[in-house]
């Protein structure tokens, strides 16, 4: 625990030096939230809107479904871009030797990043929700616990994700090539950009099989008052165990 | 007792390339303990496989004992290491590296102690980034000793190092060692070799090519001996007779000998039984450079 504190502590550090390698995260999320908003505002009538059969703002207004969904893109970008990108560069610059060598062990690593990510994620969330609610009189979260237990297990299932893109992407510049792919095609087809009702029907059905689908239905259902999306915690957490299992096994330090 | 160290048939390839082919050799406690070898020739395998860095395809490796390569936790407790290509992050200041790896360590030396000692006092604030080849130099030796290890490997220890810090460092390690840590030192300068180390292990192409102590390495090569001194005296042939001269040339007033053996004592006793004292008589010894460079050749290689 002592080693795990000092590195985080280390790591906050580092991070607050150079916040602006994170910014993409924070601001994207924001950036397209308003965005979307502005385009599609916060009528009442939209929330009943069907295309394709299906509720298309899954019966709340645009805004209130783009800022929940926002919530999950932010956590998406920590994990698929951050992460890897991050641990991958230390690997190139035999950081993680220098560290290996010094008995620190991969999960203390692991852990410090993900704590300051999901630092990251609450600031970003905060100011996010702030926004909303100001700007667009966006609802808050109906179920502040369901919400946080899904930002939880989806930080884990897309750390997971990201610890597993650094085991196996060799160097930074792939790392940065293949998160930002993942994570451009994972934000366009899951609900979080086009809701997905007005997607082609085999687009839609392949989103199914995508973790952050069942991450932004995780965040939204609580937050409307939906309940808990138990199937989307349990794809989540499959997920996350799938990834977490190789990267650590297979994990290189050099 | 036991060695430290001990290494048999170390065995190291990456895919077809072939790094330690053959290697044995073993540490004693208290040793100060040299590889020397031009580059490529596997050294900083050799130790990292020794430091479970790196896992070796074959041969048995013992430090303290333990196996290196399930034992690493353990042993990682007990070592130091200096590694010849590592980094910090880049923004991360000289202190806080200092007291990031103390966290680590089971049994940390204070940081402040360890900043005093490697000269870092002027650095304390400044992030690794910023820092010169030496002072990154100075850092990672110092990293290497912050948890107090029976065992370090220096891997170059002294690349980067301007000629003061070069002696100091050198001073630094023989004051460590005399407070009972054993040392591994790669190295591709002599005099560091020379002046450090108690037994050397000369490494090319993956394999011990010879370990001895530096004088040791000398003598067995029977390496020649240089004398030279400068006289008026016309006639030398009687120094041509000694049993130990091989060879007698001179230019002028300057004349040189090459020998094996004593040369220079039995060769300053026939000048003096001549009535000849030159005031410049000298002896090049053989050094370990000269004896490096017998044994590996002194073409560059890869
Ligand atoms: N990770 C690696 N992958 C592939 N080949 C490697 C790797 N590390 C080392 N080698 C090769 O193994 C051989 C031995 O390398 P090593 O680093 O042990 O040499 P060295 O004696 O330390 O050399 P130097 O004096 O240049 O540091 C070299 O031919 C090198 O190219
Ligand atoms: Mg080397």
């Amino acid at each position: 625990m002592r080693g795990y504190r000092a590195m985080t502590i280390a790591e906050i550090k580092l991070f607050l030096r150079e916040p602006f390698s994170i910014v993409f995260v924070l601001v994207f999320p924001l950036m397209m939230m308003m965005l979307l908003s502005a385009v599609f505002g916060n009528d009442q009538e939209e929330a009943q809107a069907v295309e394709n059969g299906i509720l298309v703002w899954r019966g709340v207004t645009p805004v209130n479904y783009y800022t929940a969904a926002s919530v999950a893109v932010i956590i998406a970008a920590l994990g698929l871009m951050t992460l890897p990108i991050n641990l991958a560069g230390y690997r190139e610059q035999g950081i993680l030797k220098r560290l290996r060598a010094s008995s620190v062990p991969a999960w203390v690593v692991f852990s410090a990043q993900l704590t300051v990510a999901l630092l990251t994620f609450i600031a970003g969330t905060i100011i996010m929700g702030i926004v909303a609610w100001l700007v667009y009189d966006a609802m808050l979260p109906e179920d502040p616990l369901g919400v946080i237990v899904a930002v939880l297990v989806g930080t884990a299932t897309f750390g997971a994700l990201g610890m597993l893109l650094a085991t196996v992407i060799g160097s930074s510049r792939a790392a940065q090539g293949i998160g930002l792919l993942l994570f451009f095609s994972m934000w366009l087809i899951c609900g979080s950009a086009p809701p997905r009702a007005v997607l082609p029907s085999g687009l839609r059905d392949f989103s199914e099989l995508l973790p952050l689908t069942h991450l932004v239905h995780a965040i939204q259902d609580p937050w409307y008052g939906f309940g808990w999306s138990w199937s989307g915690l349990a794809v989540l957490t499959a997920f996350a165990i799938a990834a977490a299992i190789p990267a650590l096994w297979f994990f290189k330090w050099d | 007792m036991a060695s430290v160290i001990s290494v048999e048939n170390l065995q190291k390839s990456y895919g077809s390339v072939v790094a330690v082919e053959d290697v044995s050799f073993s540490v004693e406690a208290g040793e100060i303990f040299g590889i020397l070898g031009p580059n490529g020739a596997g050294k900083t395998t050799t130790v990292e496989c020794l430091q479970g860095l790196r896992e070796a395809n074959g041969g048995t490796l013992r430090v303290f004992d333990l196996d290196p390569q399930t034992q690493t936790d353990t042993l990682r407790r007990r070592i130091g290491s200096q590694l010849q290509d590592s980094a910090l992050p880049g923004r991360m200041k000289v202190e806080e590296a200092l007291r990031l790896f103390a966290a680590f360590a089971h049994n940390p030396v204070d940081p402040d102690e360890l900043i005093a000692r490697w000269r870092l006092e002027a650095q304390r604030d400044q992030a690794f980034d910023s820092l010169s080849g030496g002072q990154r130099q100075r850092l990672f030796i110092a990293l290497a000793f912050v948890n107090a290890p029976e065992l370090v490997f220096l891997d170059e220890l002294t690349q980067g190092l301007d000629p003061q810090a070069r002696r100091a460092t050198w001073e630094l390690i023989r004051e460590i060692r005399e407070q009972g840590t054993t040392v591994v030192l790669v190295t591709h300068f002599m005099d560091e070799a020379e002046y450090l180390c108690d037994r050397l292990a000369v490494v090319d192409g993956g394999r011990v090519i010879a370990l001895d102590s530096p004088q040791g390495l000398i003598n067995s090569l029977e390496l020649p001996v240089v004398v030279r001194f400068s006289t008026e005296a016309e006639d030398l042939s009687w120094l041509e007779e000694l049993e130990v001269v091989d060879q007698l040339s001179r230019r002028e007033a300057a004349v040189e000998i090459q020998g094996t053996g004593p040369v220079l004592a039995l060769v300053a006793a026939e000048l003096v039984a001549h009535g000849i004292v030159p005031a410049d008589l000298r002896a090049d010894r053989p050094t370990v450079e000269d004896a490096f460079l017998a044994l590996t050749g002194q073409t560059i290689r890869g």
